[in-house]
């Protein structure tokens, strides 16, 4: 389709991008004023100046940038890990026929429904016989794979990659992991960039856990910007300041991943 | 997609030895699903198996936090649960919410993805720009909208003054209180949901669209004719993931109370969800014997919705 | 290929993230390396360092986790999964009846602790405090909260009613004439006299000989007649408007000072500051705190310093514990961040009682402070489930009664509420 769309799918898109940037705007906008604009009936609309005066307090109040460099790394490697696995796992179930798949299959679906929120009690025992308490690999490990991938892969692929591809590769002599290498993959990028950014977003914001596995002095992010609470008077300015500053990283990987999903278009169809 | 070009043929790989390569198929056939899918598994031995076992045996006990020894209950915390009021509360505030946020979500990221499929300009702007609430760490989505749904000062409830429609009471009231948590969900969830949608609608070829254009057939009948049955799997996938996070809905309700860091859900639990009463009954109460019957049963709730939401899907992207 | 490339990037960064995380662990010298865990400010960090160049074997690390509630719920999950607390860990007022709960996972602190920090070192009530239903002391009380009266002198003057230091002490010398005096106020203004009824309940209650749970565990929250009157009384109050219906610490509590959204509120020593940020310079001397608090005194919050039996140096961490609980390391804590002292000897410090307030009325807060500290003469005896019989039973029963549910109603989801968390 090569014609550009009308008005009213531009309207629409921005109308919806404003509304659900919109309070992300405003917590850029408290801490470019302060916090009296939490009470104001009106509120401003315009960022003040106050922003660089509140972020330079939270550099100075919490280590920042080694929490920051902590969580590039746990997320990071959370990302790659499971969008290599995930794709290797759902290329399987979805184009391999083996004994069992549709059992193992919807087992790994199956464990998305239990709740994980007890799970951290017999995880830190876990990870404290491992001798991983407070380091970063027990952040990393318990989250090296996700269902969630593997299910997602699987309905993308079953669709994306034509089996004639396979088995025409497949007859030319290539082993399975050669397959994998030059159909799976090329046909899973954007879902796999997809992936993986979601996956990056969803370990940065992660609280809970690190909150347990780690401790102050090996923080990530979120347990960096906790500390911005300390006390019995809460700053919401300073507060919103941290979190502001810790989605930067974030917003860079957009425009990195971004590409790959409109590349993704532009590759063109499969000849059949 | 990308064409694919075939790796050029290296003599070697292809020379007859006699039965070897024959042989040598057929095993790599074989043995690479299980080696592809292993990694999950044995991640998940290690680390998810575990968790689960032990959450199913603390269930039959009464095991409070702490405690070395505990009295064995048998089926004794899951009759307890299955006559407490709480629980029951928390499955219709759980239902209610889910209905107010993953029925919307489902059909407005799916028209946000048809949305964001055409030939936009600046089209990596728009399609970054719905996922931009996910970015939003946790702790500034509970400032924000606790901000925003005040009773007394908040946003909202000044518009609505003006308007002329007057002040809702968001925490009090159990409607409006679902309502408001819906939207919190929503607001995070959507986008993400239309970026699923988006990259499987990028897998439709083409040609599929222009021929149909060809044909006579509209954007709209274009849509429902090629482009929903096409989407059939991804759809699937986004109901099943919608209902299991939705019935798991957990930071949201908690976030939302006025009692910072309650999980009490609400003065009267008129938003407290399954999973808030499964963590207030674990670190408030105490009770991880009752807490872990509490996920068990919840577990199996989800399956059922989630197999049923399944059948439903399959019929109507027929 | 750039994909190869990117994962050797990442797998080195890794590499490298978990060499650096590796270097800070249990070195192999002969110092004796000790963790404590607190939160908010308790003000130890330069007492630490003290510490640690007064005792050149003892290397000490800090964990300070900004809220109360992720550090118990941490706590509570490491208690649970048998590894992983810190050899001294904080504990909070408001979680002390869990933690003694749980007595038998801490150490008691008069067997292995220094001989000097005895009994006549604390507040007799903090002291007793601290001890476990068995007789085991398990924590060293740190800081307290003694509760004030805080009012807005502006605002009572607006309402014609006594706003200098002795004319209030009239209005708050029990609950029945603060009552009343609430319900003068509301006639003549329309508006609030208090901003929660949940903390005035929790301060009426805190002052009875019994609570929610009698010295055997039962619980008595049905049969205690004191339990059913204040309840009554709260929600009379209620009906006559005289509460501003805020949830205390959440966000519209914040803004209700700046909006003057209440003329009184009780205020406990660490709660000057809150108040302060929350109210803004316009309102400067405009809060006042008297020392008349209705039907004697009271306490809210404060903490303990524990040492878990899971610490591999608990001699060393009790004399670490009971060195920041003297009465003069309490003192510069006090200084450096503001925890008001337990210590009968830091009460009478000169460094506190001179300290004041100049955002208040009355600047004089130290030394009145110190005299309410001393008011409250005995612990009331906390059962297993109190705190959250207080926070998520009674706090919230009494919100719905604020939001519009009957005083009766409210009873009922209060008691059956509190049955329930007693099981």
């Amino acid at each position: 389709m090569s014609r550009r769309p009308g008005f009213l799918v531009y309207g629409l898109l921005v109308a919806f991008i404003l509304g659900s940037a919109f309070p992300i705007y405003w917590s850029f906008l408290v801490p470019s004023h302060g916090n009296d604009i939490l009470t104001d009936k009106v509120p401003p609309l315009l960022p003040g100046g106050n922003f660089f005066s509140n972020a330079r307090q939270v550099l100075d109040t919490i280590p920042f940038w080694h929490a920051l460099l902590n969580s590039v790394i746990v997320s990071g490697s959370v990302a790659l890990s499971v969008v290599v696995f995930s794709t290797l796992a759902g290329f399987a179930f979805a184009k391999l026929q083996f004994r069992g798949s549709n059992l193992l299959f919807v087992f790994v679906v199956l464990t998305m429904a239990v709740p994980t929120q007890l799970g951290i009690i017999p995880l830190y025992m876990a990870m404290a016989d491992f001798g991983w308490a407070g380091h970063l690999q027990a952040v990393i490990v318990p989250n090296l794979v996700s269902a969630f991938g593997v299910f997602w892969m699987r309905q993308y692929l079953a669709d994306a990659v034509p089996s004639e591809l396979i088995e025409a590769a497949r007859s030319d002599g290539c082993s399975m992991i050669r397959v994998f290498w030059h159909v799976a993959v090329p046909a899973a990028r954007p879902a796999a960039a997809m992936l993986g950014l979601f996956t990056f977003m969803q370990s940065w914001n992660d609280f809970l856990w690190p909150l347990i596995a780690l401790d102050q002095n090996n923080p990530t992010i979120q347990l960096a910007l906790e500390q911005l609470q300390a006390g019995y008077y809460v700053n919401y300015a300073l507060v919103l300041a941290g979190t502001t500053l810790a989605t930067i990283p974030i917003f860079l990987l957009f425009v990195a991943v971004g590409r790959q999903l409109v590349a993704g278009i532009m590759q063109g169809a499969v000849k059949g | 997609m990308t064409l694919t070009r075939l790796p050029a043929r290296r003599p070697e790989a292809t020379a007859p030895v006699a039965g070897r390569p024959d042989r040598w198929a057929r095993l790599d056939l074989k043995v690479s699903p299980y080696v592809y899918v292993a990694p999950f598994f044995v991640v998940f031995a290690v680390v998810g198996l575990f968790p689960l076992l032990y959450t199913g045996y603390v269930s039959l006990f009464d095991w409070r936090l702490g405690d070395d020894t505990a009295k064995f209950l048998g089926a004794g915390n899951y009759t307890e649960l299955l006559t407490d009021p709480q629980f029951w509360n928390a499955l219709l505030n759980t239902i209610s919410i889910f209905l107010l946020s993953s029925v919307p979500q489902v059909i407005v990221a799916v028209a946000v993805a048809a949305l964001l499929n055409t030939n936009l300009r600046l089209r990596t702007g728009f399609r970054m720009g719905v996922l931009v609430p996910y970015v939003a760490s946790l702790v500034a989505v509970g400032i924000i909208f606790g901000n925003l749904f005040g009773v007394n000062y908040g946003l909202v409830n000044s518009l609505l003054d003006l308007v002329g429609i007057g002040r809702i009471d968001w925490q009090a009231n159990r409607l409006a209180s679902h309502i408001a948590i819906a939207t919190m969900v929503n607001w995070r969830w959507t986008g993400y949901n239309a970026l699923i949608v988006l990259a499987a609608m990028q897998a439709i070829p083409p040609e599929m669209n222009e021929a149909a254009m060809i044909d006579g057939a509209g954007p709209w009948r274009r849509f429902t004719s090629i482009t929903l049955p096409m989407l059939r799997p991804t759809i699937i996938f986004v109901v099943i993931t919608s209902t299991i996070g939705g019935l798991q809905i957990f930071t949201e309700p908690k976030l939302f109370s006025a009692m910072p860091g309650s999980d009490t859900g609400g003065s009267t639990g008129q938003f407290q969800t399954v999973t808030l009463y499964l963590y207030q009954s674990a670190f408030d109460n105490q009770r991880l014997g009752f807490a872990s019957a509490i996920a068990w049963v919840l577990f199996l709730v989800i399956v059922i919705a989630a197999v049923g939401n399944y059948f439903i899907t399959r019929r109507l992207a027929r | 290929m750039r994909q190869r490339l990117l994962a050797t990037a990442i797998a080195t960064a890794l590499l490298a993230g978990l060499v650096t995380a590796c270097g800070a662990g249990d070195a192999a010298d002969s110092k004796i390396h000790l963790t404590i865990a607190t939160f908010g400010e308790f003000g130890y960090e330069d007492l630490l360092k003290q510490y640690q160049t007064e005792h050149p074997n003892i290397v000490v690390t800090q964990h300070k986790v900004g809220q109360a509630a992720p550090h118990h719920k941490e706590l509570f999950t490491k208690l649970a999964a048998g590894s992983g607390l810190d050899d001294i860990e904080a504990i909070e007022e408001g979680y002390r009846a869990q933690v003694m709960a749980k007595s038998d996972k801490f150490n008691d602190l008069s067997k292995i602790g220094p001989a000097d920090a005895g009994p006549d070192r604390w507040l007799p009530w903090k002291y007793e405090a601290g001890k476990s239903k068995d007789g085991k002391l398990i924590g060293y009380g740190t800081d307290i909260g003694p509760l004030a009266m805080c009012y807005r002198t502006d605002m009572l003057q607006a309402a014609g009613l006594p706003s200098d230091p002795d004319g209030v002490k009239a209005l708050f010398a029990s609950w029945q004439t603060y009552f009343d005096a609430g319900k003068t106020y509301v006639q003549k203004t329309g508006k609030p006299w208090f901003d929660t009824s949940t903390q005035i309940f929790n301060a009426m209650h805190n002052q009875h000989d019994v609570g929610y749970f009698d010295q055997s565990d039962n619980l008595v929250v049905a049969s205690n007649p004191d339990i059913k009157k204040d309840w009554d009384a709260v929600t009379q109050a209620i009906a006559d408007k005289e509460s501003a219906k805020l949830v205390s610490f959440g966000n519209e509590w914040q803004a209700g000072f700046k909006t003057s959204a209440f003329a009184t509120t009780v205020c406990p020593a660490w709660m000057l500051g809150s108040i302060e940020q929350n109210s803004g310079p316009d309102n400067k001397g405009k809060w006042a705190v008297s020392s008349a608090f209705p039907d004697g005194g009271g306490n809210w919050g404060g903490s303990y310093l524990t040492v878990p039996l899971q610490s591999q140096h608990p001699k060393e961490a009790a004399e670490l514990a009971a060195w920041l609980t003297a009465p003069q390391q309490q003192i510069k804590a006090f200084v450096a961040k503001g925890p008001f002292p337990s210590q009968v000897q830091a009460l009478q410090s000169p460094e506190l009682q001179n300290t004041t307030n100049a955002y208040f009325a009355d600047p004089k807060t130290g030394a009145l402070y110190a005299e309410l500290a001393k008011k409250l003469t005995k612990a009331q005896y906390k059962g297993p489930a109190d705190g959250q019989i207080q926070d998520d039973v009674f706090a919230p029963a009494l919100q719905a009664v604020e939001q519009g549910k009957s005083a009766t109603d409210g009873w009922q989801q209060a008691v059956a509420g509190a049955q329930k968390a007693a099981k």
